[in-house]
């Protein structure tokens, strides 16, 4: 599955390319432009943060950009492939295979503890169930939850209840990770605990990362900053390695 | 993993999981009650009528279930009873004489019917005659001039056991003949028609007075263990018996008002079974759609980390299949004790039924039994967890029509 062009270097590939995008929602008389001629493209390996007030169109972008939503003017691809040219269900099969998502909140399923909902999409692949638990059991460890997979979403504090659904989007190892305001309902403390494994995540495990915030203390994480304004982008500026406190990345 | 998500999700919300389950289970016990009343009481009905004469199949003379008289007859009858009582599928056959006399004591005359039969090939078991003795004995002799008579033609007749009777007929050539007889046995059937109509002789002796042949009869009776075999004795005799010889018929062929009451009433009973499945089917349709609408977010997520609409309708499809199951066995744990005490002790209905109740001149006992045939009980187990699926379909097709981004919005 996985799309390597040999041109291109590991660090610098294209994984999403947004080209002249619009969406336009009518409600009554009125048509609201949430994502107004939006373009812009995603690297391998990038720590991204979108950001903008309330009703910017962050979350119709990042719904676009996970084929849960067709744009009304411009393309979308995904590692090269064009969305608007595939099916319902080979949209379905790329979310399942490239794509990570973490939304705000209650993004578990409920009658499934821990390791399973990690594994959910792996089973939906049809990964063979000891490989995928064990691989559920690694990425779990990995967002430090070792010792709660047999835990459901309700024996889990909000953080915790995050921190699985960082754990699902990355186990089939996704092209990329679209998390929509992934802190905004837990308290500043668990969202930096969660920045940190995002990060983290980056690092090690060269996952991809776009992400919504409007979190000033998110932001100042990123590595690129893509604002947003009343469906546009207003700004779109990459901040220096040396520029974070934390260590620099290895690549 | 979808297995094990539906089976669970089915407990997440176990009141309203365990009313359905506890509907599917009652209507198991009542479906299984009437259906096992209903076909005991068939069985009954229809087993008591062919031993009232008949049989379940009966060979007789061509055109003499449209213009019966004893001027018709079959011939050849000794070995054809002696073959078909042997045969593997029959319980018994018996070679019989029945039509019209008139019966005289020294007060007065009566008009009614008269069953001439071999003592040596009838039982209690084939026979309702000799079963319903109330006083006397039957004869054992084929030849002796005696008689059983009905209680309430013995009462109008002013006949008591020893007593004389005349019975009058005419024979095969079309002439009057007479008999003298004396009266063995007075018989209680119940069934009022019967008891105040009816007279049973030996055979030998009304073969005597008709002057017919020593192997002459109007009817084979035959017998069989499940009166649902009735068409493949009768398929199988035909093939053995000629055409012209006589023809075979079964019990729903010569007494087509008792066929059609079964059916009649057996079409009420599915129609109501019917009916209460629907009850069941709404109660299911009601849970499985309002935890699909609760779940539309759920549904959303699922559906954008990559589950196919497909897989969501089978989730819902198989949530209902295992409510219909646990409550199949909720129903089949719950009918066990109570098919067993109706099959062993039986409901006594007499307070509510009175005393001589009878429909299509057969007597219906006032102890309820069940029978459970077993490819009915399947039938009823498939029909409820066929319903149970279909109205699953719907909130299957809802689940998989949903579009995940709104569904996401939704309960966001
Ligand atoms: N389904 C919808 N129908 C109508 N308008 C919508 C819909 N979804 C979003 N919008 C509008 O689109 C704009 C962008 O919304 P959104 O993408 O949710 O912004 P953000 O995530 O940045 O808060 C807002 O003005 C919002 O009201
Ligand atoms: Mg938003």
């Amino acid at each position: 599955m996985k799309h390597e062009s040999p041109k291109t270097a590991h660090t610098s590939e294209v994984v999403v390319d947004v080209r002249a995008c619009t969406k336009i929602y009518h409600q009554g008389e009125a048509s609201i432009h949430a994502v107004d001629n939006v373009s812009l493209s995603v690297r391998r390996g990038e720590f991204t943060v979108l950001v903008g007030p309330s009703g910017s169109g962050k979350t119709t972008l990042l719904n676009l950009i996970g084929a849960l939503d067709a744009p009304d003017k411009g393309t979308l691809a995904i590692e090269g492939r064009d969305l608007g040219a595939l099916s319902r269900s080979q949209l379905a099969l790329l979310r399942r295979d490239r794509i990570g998502f973490v939304f705000q909140a209650y993004n578990l399923i409920p009658v499934l503890s821990a390791a399973e909902n990690t594994e959910f999409v792996l089973a939906l692949q049809g990964q063979p169930p000891t490989k995928r638990r064990a691989r559920a059991l690694d990425v779990l460890k990995a967002v430090g939850l070792e010792g709660y997979q047999a835990r459901r979403p309700n024996q889990l504090s909000g953080g915790q209840q995050q921190r699985v659904a960082i754990a699902r989007a990355i186990a089939p190892s996704p092209a990329i990770v679209l998390a929509d305001e992934p802190t905004a309902n837990v308290d500043s403390e668990t969202g930096e605990r969660l920045l940190d494994l995002m990060e983290a995540l980056n690092r090690n495990e060269h996952a991809t990362f776009l992400f919504s915030t409007h979190d000033p203390r998110v932001v100042a994480r990123a590595k690129r900053i893509i604002t947003m304004k009343d469906g546009r982008v207003v700004a779109d500026t990459t901040v220096p390695p040396d520029a974070h406190q934390g260590p620099p990345a290895p690549c | 993993m979808i297995l094990t998500l539906a089976w669970r999700n089915v407990w997440r919300n176990s009141r309203r999981t365990l009313i359905n389950v506890v509907s599917i289970a009652l209507g198991v016990w009542l479906t299984v009650t009437s259906v096992g009343l209903a076909d005991y009481s068939y069985r009954q009905m229809i087993d008591d009528s062919a031993r009232m004469g008949l049989g379940h199949v009966t060979i007789q003379p061509i055109d003499y279930l449209d213009a019966p008289s004893l001027k018709k007859t079959i011939a050849e009858t000794a070995t054809r009873q002696e073959s078909i009582a042997a045969h593997r599928q029959t319980r018994a056959a018996a070679t019989r004489i029945t039509g019209q006399a008139m019966f005289a004591s020294a007060s007065r005359s009566i008009g009614g019917s008269f069953l001439a039969i071999d003592p040596k090939q009838e039982s209690r078991d084939i026979n309702i005659f000799l079963r319903s003795l109330v006083e006397g004995e039957a004869f054992t002799n084929s030849e002796v001039r005696a008689v059983l008579v009905g209680e309430v033609l013995a009462k109008n007749l002013k006949l008591s056991v020893g007593r004389k009777l005349i019975l009058t007929a005419v024979d095969r050539h079309g002439e009057v003949v007479s008999e003298l007889f004396r009266v063995c046995g007075i018989f209680r059937t119940g069934v009022v028609e019967i008891d105040g109509r009816m007279a049973v002789i030996p055979i030998e002796r009304a073969r005597q007075m008709l002057h017919y042949a020593p192997d002459e009869a109007t009817m084979i009776s035959v017998f069989v263990d499940d009166y649902r075999n009735a068409d493949v004795v009768r398929d199988l005799l035909a093939t053995v018996i000629p055409r012209d010889a006589a023809s075979v018929l079964t019990w729903r062929q010569t007494q087509p008002e008792l066929a059609s009451l079964s059916d009649v009433d057996r079409g009420m009973n599915y129609l109501f079974l019917f009916l209460l499945g629907l009850l069941i089917a709404a109660g299911v349709l009601n849970t499985s759609l309002m935890s699909v609408l609760e779940r539309r977010h759920e549904f959303g997520i699922m559906m954008a980390i990559g589950t196919r609409p497909g897989q969501l309708s089978a989730m819902i499809l198989i949530e209902a299949a295992s409510m219909g199951f646990v409550g199949l066995l909720a129903g089949a744990i719950l009918c066990v004790p109570w098919a067993y005490y109706l099959i062993a002790v039986g409901l006594d209905m007499s307070s509510v039924m009175g005393e001589d109740y009878t429909a299509a001149n057969v007597l219906i006992d006032p102890i309820w039994h069940i029978t459970l045939y077993p490819g009915r009980m399947f039938a009823i187990a498939a029909m409820l967890f066929t319903l149970t699926l279909i109205a699953a379909l719907y909130p299957a097709f809802t689940a998989a029509r949903a579009r995940p981004i709104e569904s996401l919005r939704d309960a966001a």
